[in-house]
């Protein structure tokens, strides 16, 4: 049974359309992420399924029951938000008690839920502090305890980790990626993050400006992205781009960037019309040094920036007139003062889009 | 948060030194003629006043020489029934309208919040009694409670209730008083708490929303505890020009019927201008003066210490 | 969420209410001055009438009202000018330097407050007597300074300390002397400050009456004490005291009418944070 459907759901203010008719399978115990860009409509997506926005065309289910008109409070969610909603004034218990207090719980079954969220989240010693005593990290496990405590069926994150510092992001990250091993409800999760998306999603709902992109597992989107924006939303660094043409034969085609000429993934051949004006992607990753022997095709290229990073290195490069990265083990470092590289591409990894409509050339 | 934490300069070196001893010339210059100022006009009429309230200053005497009479004065005006009858009326005219402004103006914040059109207006409207002249403000009150002609007993009358002699009672005169000047200073608390409800941040709500709390669990456990430093500071600004109430009394009733309105500016006023005890009078300012600024301080520290406390 | 339609009709009812409570006596004012005195307590309340200006005819011909108005504007704005230059430059002194000295006289400057107005009436008499400044327009605006400049001070030191230093600190770096930073960064950035406080000290002193009673005469009398003139012993004039008080409530609705959202700045500059 799904936990959570949207059925092409429209979000309204006045005349403008900012959510336009989405669709949206959420499996139970599925841990999805909503990805994309300020501005794309994730957090009002998000909003909607909690209730806190009207839903102005469509159909929205939870649990397997209607919600459009069911107020927050009756939809069985529990949401963990940006900037923790703690009540300032309360102490970490007061806090969880007073999100509890609607469920008319006995006292004992109240203390026996606050126990066991601070258990597993390691809230104990913070119990009796207010949040203005508490570090960034700690507020947001306070934030996800509060959450907990009322048992939902859904777990909603409106971008827990962006107002967290870069360690403790990963830290916490970690956290909620273990509690919903450990829990198992339906999560969705809201971030333009590509790396939390990619880490703690089942699946990623790609969004921009109100429409889904792609919905996939993270390998999909990752191996198999549908048009350019996915294609380069995911993956850090981001995918090289290079406008071609379409030239060789039928059976052989060849791109053609400017002068640079890759030959085209042999399973795509048949899609390949000569004269078509294609983009390619290469993953930075998918780029390697020829050895000295230069035996296939290789192409000559002129380095520009090297980044060290330790357990690898970027080069910045300039093929012809296209500039690009190439992401290496640390220990193919070129030399200091190098200036000429060879780089080799596999025919099979290169990721071919249509250039006028963005989409990506499948098989 | 507070900017300015003292000179920002780093001291290091006879560059920097002469930087700061040069600030502190400008601090100087800048303070200087607001201190003079002040003091030519506040800290000189009072310490004249002070002066005063050691002398048997008596314009109603002018043979008798005004001399110094020590703490005379002081002595009279802490022994005297119609000084604490002042006090006593002071304050409770001050806890009739600083309560009733309290609750009323909260209210009226909860209300005046919603996003609803015609609440910008209805706000802005609500502003004006507070930046009416008191003395217009005794003055349409007075139209309101004159014996026989006024129209609040009018309309009273036509919802079936006795006429009520506002003003020339004594068990009514300090309430018609306090119903004016809340007319005139609730907008303030509205004004004020609305702002505080705006700038709260919206999440808690919203989580409360979701998890289902009752709106009055919210409003009395999410709201109030928020509310609660702008409240205090909000009262305390009140609190201030509460007990220096006076125009309004003078229109109204003058301090009558039968002193039952008579607060401590009102006091103040008739020993110094009716029986032109000047003398007396200064004490009685004096006097009131540390009283208050006892009690508010108190007030302050009380407040501080349970706030710190509940912090900790 | 939306409100049901059903709370928000609750809510318009009590807006109503309100708004009515509140309203009514501007209402009385405006109407009750345009009033003929026959209708002027008549019972039922007569809220159909003839209106007729007589009322303020009579204010301005039994007394030289325009030039009480003349008076009470110069005092307002003599007062606004004269507190708005002291209690800016020593509330900046007061924001930037922190140190025994300033934090002694920012408390004594607001603790100014709290003395009843009263007590210093004697004493100012006395010295405007002396001076021989008594029922002069330079009399009454000394006076007001006494409470505008510790509520512009108040005012203004918020204002200061909500502006970050590190833009004066870049003029200074820049070469700027403190008095051409002062003049050139900081006090446009509180232009609005300075435009509140205006407001309320000429508010404060159009409004003010004690003083004006107590230290004028024919002269320099405002607009507040012309008023009230219209009280004698034997009958109030109600129709003439209301046309007056219309007249004098106009700076204040002009002033919330336009200026709001910075009154309310200003008014909760202290008491909100942020």
């Amino acid at each position: 049974m799904s936990s959570v459907i949207l059925r092409n759901v429209v979000k309204r203010y006045g005349q403008v359309e900012v959510v336009h008719g989405i669709d949206l399978d959420v499996d139970e115990g599925e841990f999805v992420v909503l990805l994309g860009p300020s501005g794309c409509g994730k957090t009002t997506t998000l909003r909607m399924v909690a209730g806190l926005e009207d839903i102005s065309g469509g159909e929205m289910q939870i649990a397997g029951r209607v919600v459009n008109d069911v107020a927050p409070k009756d939809r069985e969610i529990a949401m963990v938000f940006q900037n923790y909603a703690l009540y300032p004034h309360m102490t970490v218990r007061r806090n969880m008690e007073f999100a509890l207090k609607p469920q008319h719980l006995a006292a004992d079954k109240v203390a026996e839920r606050i126990a066991e969220a601070s258990r597993i989240l390691g809230l104990e010693p913070l119990l009796e502090r207010k949040p203005s005593q508490l570090s960034g990290g700690q507020r947001q496990r306070v934030a996800m305890g509060r959450a907990m405590v009322r048992t939902p069926k859904v777990f909603l994150f409106d971008e827990p980790l962006s107002n967290l510092d870069a360690k403790l992001r990963t830290q916490v990250r970690l956290e909620i990626a273990k509690l919903h091993k450990r829990l198992g409800t339906t999560v969705l999760y809201v971030t333009h993050d590509q790396i939390e998306a990619m880490t703690l999603a089942d699946k990623i709902v790609i969004m921009k400006d109100g429409h889904i992109e792609q919905v996939g597992s993270p390998e999909e989107v990752f191996a198999r992205p549908r048009n350019l924006f996915v294609a380069t939303f995911i993956g850090t660094p981001a995918m090289n781009l290079l406008p071609a043409t379409v030239g060789g034969t039928a059976s052989a085609p060849v791109l053609d960037a400017d002068g640079i000429q890759l030959p085209a993934p042999a399973a795509l051949a048949g899609k390949l019309e000569h004269g078509r004006k294609v983009t390619i992607g290469i993953r930075p990753f998918d780029i390697a040094i020829a050895d000295d022997d230069r035996t296939g095709t290789t192409h000559a290229a002129t380095i520009e920036v090297v980044e060290y990073l330790g357990t690898e290195v970027l080069i910045n490069f300039r093929l012809g007139e296209h500039e690009l990265i190439a992401q290496l083990p640390a220990s193919s470092r070129p030399a200091t003062g190098q200036e000429a590289l060879h780089i080799a591409v596999d025919a099979s990894k290169l990721h071919l889009f249509d250039t006028r409509t963005g989409l990506a050339i499948e098989p | 948060m507070t900017a300015g934490a003292g000179s920002s300069y780093i001291i290091e070196g006879p560059a920097m030194r002469h930087q700061v001893s040069r600030n502190r010339r400008i601090a100087v210059f800048f303070l200087l003629p607001a201190v003079v100022m002040l003091f030519v006009t506040t800290i000189y009429p009072m310490l004249y006043a002070g002066w005063l309230s050691f002398r048997n200053y008596d314009l109603a005497k002018p043979f008798i020489p005004r001399i110094y009479v020590g703490t005379a004065n002081y002595a009279e005006v802490l022994t005297s029934q119609p000084f604490f009858h002042a006090l006593v009326t002071t304050f409770k005219l001050m806890a009739m309208t600083l309560s009733v402004q309290l609750v009323l103006g909260v209210g009226m914040a909860l209300l005046v919040i919603q996003k609803l059109p015609g609440m910008a207006l209805a706000r802005t409207l609500l502003l004006i009694p507070m930046m009416i002249s008191p003395v217009i403000v005794g003055l349409v009150w007075l139209f309101l409670y004159f014996p026989e002609l006024g129209y609040l007993n009018y309309f009273i009358g036509l919802v079936g209730f006795e006429p009520v002699p506002w003003i020339t009672s004594t068990k009514w005169a300090l309430t018609a008083i306090a119903i004016a000047d809340i007319w005139q200073w609730t907008p303030f608390i509205m004004m004020g708490t609305a702002a505080a409800l705006q700038s709260l941040p919206a999440e808690p709500f919203e989580a409360a929303r979701i998890d289902g709390n009752s709106r009055l669990d919210v409003f009395l456990h999410v709201t109030l505890p928020q509310l609660k430093p702008v409240l205090i500071s909000l009262l305390f600004l009140r609190a201030i020009d509460a007990f220096k109430i006076y125009d309004i009394i003078f229109v109204l009733t003058k301090g009558g019927p039968a002193d039952s309105t008579e607060v401590i500016s009102l006091y103040i006023y008739r020993q110094s201008f009716t029986f032109w005890r000047m003398g007396v009078g200064a004490a009685a300012s004096f006097v009131s003066l540390v009283i208050i600024v006892v009690l508010i301080t108190l007030f302050f520290r009380s407040m501080q210490r349970s706030q710190s406390a509940q912090a900790r | 969420m939306s409100p049901s339609a059903r709370e928000k009709l609750l809510v318009y009812i009590l807006l109503a209410v309100v708004l009515m409570l509140f309203m009514t006596p501007i209402y009385l004012i405006i109407v009750s001055s345009l009033k003929p005195a026959p209708d002027m307590f008549s019972r039922p309340p007569a809220f159909i009438f003839t209106p007729t200006l007589q009322h303020y005819y009579d204010l301005f011909t039994m007394r030289p009202f325009h030039l009480q108005i003349m008076n009470s504007l110069i005092v307002a704005f003599g007062s606004t000018a004269f507190s708005l230059f002291f209690g800016t430059l020593a509330a900046y002194a007061i924001s930037r330097i922190r140190n025994r000295w300033t934090n002694q006289i920012a408390f004594w400057i607001l603790s100014m407050r709290m003395f009843p107005p009263i007590a210093v009436v004697v004493p100012y008499y006395i010295i405007f007597q002396t001076l021989g400044i008594l029922d002069t327009p330079l009399a009454l605006i000394i006076v007001y300074s006494t409470f505008n400049i510790p509520l512009t001070v108040w005012l203004m030191k918020g204002f200061f300390d909500d502006l970050p230093e590190a833009l004066e600190e870049a003029a200074q770096i820049d070469g700027h002397g403190v008095l051409a930073t002062f003049y050139y960064v900081t006090l446009p950035l509180t232009a609005p400050g300075l435009a509140v406080a205006a407001v309320f000290c000429f508010i404060f002193s159009w409004n003010e009456f004690l003083f004006a009673l107590m230290l004028t005469g024919s002269n320099a009398q405002t607009v507040t004490v012309a008023v009230m003139s219209f009280w004698s012993s034997d009958a109030v004039q109600w129709g003439r005291i209301m046309a007056g008080s219309f007249v004098i409530l106009i700076p204040g609705v002009i002033f919330v009418l336009t200026c709001q959202r910075w009154l309310v700045k200003g008014l909760t500059m202290g008491s909100v944070k942020g």
